[in-house]
């Protein structure tokens, strides 16, 4: 009988508090429906970013592994020789696969491609050397890469290779930029909901303003009157995330058609990366978050001020 | 049990308390009188700590009062029983869950709530009422509500500033006579009021303040 030990009455006040401040949410549901939409549209365009660079990098990795060098060999190297190192090159495990080109092919092929072949015809010595055509590993990254370009120059009979490495290295540092901007928008588009819900905390106190003084001057502490707005808090910012997943989800279910025809058209059997439920969940609980700092901080600025007169 | 040393209360402009040194027993009723501005809130709110003395020392219970700062504040008015001249419930939510306040801070269980918010509505005379809202009530019965909640708790000591500030004598008389009852169960009773009248027909030891002196009721 009597008091009871802190821990339970704690858990029970916080029971209390969670459905009190939720009732109040849903009693103002046109003003509870808008600060959840602000929130969720907020927390919307981050993810949409990176959900777009997610399927970015998709693309690009298929890319990549299209890239090819060709070794222009020394104009005294034969055929036999170049087979052999084709042989010896493709031991390397940075290496998929080699091919030996005939300088005959090459030429003819040239003139071919060109459209001079009397000209080439009438050549006395062929100018083009025999060459190498080499696949690299797909897995390698941008810097592997230069270092397979950089020991293929040293080869001896190698004498020159050519390899554009900068596109890839251009798309590389594209995508990072990228991602640096995903994560400052996310940043502040989080900083923009903890703004609106902290705004939205402090109407509430203003609007329980007696309560929480009444409650000071009959021996409440700062944690029984801070505790309805921190679950506040917490509602709206957890309704916002899941109000900006599901603007995400309707975004991506207009835009994955016309995404997927666009994988199609670079030979990707892919399909469009949306946020999925662990993304839906993640967002929502980034919204929770947002919604407790915001109520914590707004609390401790504003509770401080309404001390009992 | 309430102890007030030398006590001097300065506000900006005005000296709202000088030197007062007054004791209160454990278990006394006593009013604390005098014009507006003689200084009675000014106890109430050291006694509160809803403001620091000047100078000079207040005792609770043997202890300096100053010493008890942050969290601690709250814990120290939990002791404490507040009725206020304008009551100051909260319309809300219904007449029960404004008795059942300070129990939910001190942490009862939801059973115990039920039954002593129905034991301190039954001493005011407002048994019955429970799920109404304290706005349908008259001036009156929202004080004798303000009452429950504030002896709901079993407070060792009730404070009251101008109980009857807003109120006829009858009802007056009849609010006097609640708390009269809660002294003689042995609780510590401090009323401010300026209704001399009233309170010199009870037969309780009168504090009168001037412009911050006591000038009445030093002694028990």
């Amino acid at each position: 009988m009597g008091q009871r030990p802190a821990l339970v009455s704690w858990a029970d006040h916080h029971r209390k508090a969670a459905s009190q401040s939720l009732q109040q949410l849903i009693a103002e549901p046109v003003q509870s429906f808008l600060t959840c939409l602000a929130v969720g549209v907020a927390l919307a365009l981050p993810a949409v970013l990176w959900a777009f660079l997610q399927n970015v990098e998709v693309v690009a990795g298929n890319i990549q592994t299209s890239a090819r060098f060709t070794l222009l060999l020394e104009q005294d190297v034969s055929l036999e020789t170049a087979q052999l190192m084709a042989a010896e090159l493709e031991t390397r495990s940075d290496i998929e696969l080699v091919e030996a080109i005939d300088r005959r092919d090459a030429l003819a092929r040239f003139a071919e491609e060109v459209g001079f072949s009397e000209l080439v015809d009438n050549l006395h010595n062929n100018p083009l050397p025999n060459s190498l055509q080499l696949h690299p590993g797909t897995s390698l990254t941008v810097s592997e890469l230069d270092d397979l370009a950089d020991a293929l120059v040293a080869l001896s009979g190698v004498e020159q290779v050519v390899f554009d490495t900068q596109w890839q290295a251009r798309l590389q540092a594209a995508i990072t930029a990228s991602q640096r901007l995903t994560l400052g928008v996310g940043v502040l588009m989080v900083l923009g909901a903890v703004l609106i819900l902290g705004n939205t905390v402090r109407l509430g106190i203003e609007a329980r303003r007696e309560e929480i003084t009444v409650i000071k001057l009959i021996g409440g502490g700062d944690g029984f009157a801070r505790r309805p707005l921190l679950y506040a808090g917490l509602w709206s910012g957890s309704a916002g995330g899941f109000f900006g997943a599901v603007l995400v989800a309707l975004l991506f279910w207009f835009v994955s058609p016309p995404a997927e025809r666009l994988f199609d058209l670079y030979g990707l059997d892919r399909r469009f990366i949306g946020l999925g439920l662990p993304g839906m969940l993640i967002l929502t609980a980034v919204g929770g978050l947002a919604g407790l700092v915001s109520a914590w901080s707004t609390a401790l600025i504003h509770l401080r001020r309404a001390q009992p007169r | 049990m309430i102890n007030f040393e030398r006590v001097s209360k300065r506000y900006e402009h005005r000296d709202a308390l000088r030197d007062v040194s007054v004791e209160i027993a454990a278990g006394e009723m006593v009013f604390l009188t005098g014009h507006s501005g003689a200084g009675k809130s000014t106890m109430l709110r050291l006694l509160m700590l809803l403001d620091r003395a000047s100078s000079g020392r207040l005792l609770v219970n043997g202890n300096d009062v100053a010493t008890i700062r942050g969290a601690r504040i709250a814990k120290y008015r939990q002791d404490f029983g507040i009725v206020f001249q304008d009551h100051r419930l909260l319309f809300d939510r219904s007449i029960f869950d404004n008795v059942a306040l300070p129990l939910e801070i001190a942490g009862f269980h939801p059973r115990d709530i039920g039954r002593r918010v129905r034991a301190a509505l039954d001493k005011v005379g407002l048994l019955g009422r429970e799920s109404a809202n304290p706005v349908v009530l008259s001036g009156g019965e929202q004080q004798r509500v303000g009452i429950a909640r504030a002896v709901v708790a079993r407070p060792k000591i009730l404070v009251a500033d101008e109980p009857t500030g807003n109120l006829d004598p009858g009802l007056s008389a009849e609010i006097m006579g609640l708390f009269d009852a809660f002294h003689r169960v042995g609780v510590t009773v401090i009323v401010a009021s300026h209704d001399l009248a009233l309170i010199s027909r009870l037969r309780h030891r009168i504090i009168t303040l001037k412009e911050g002196r006591l000038i009445g009721g030093v002694g028990s």
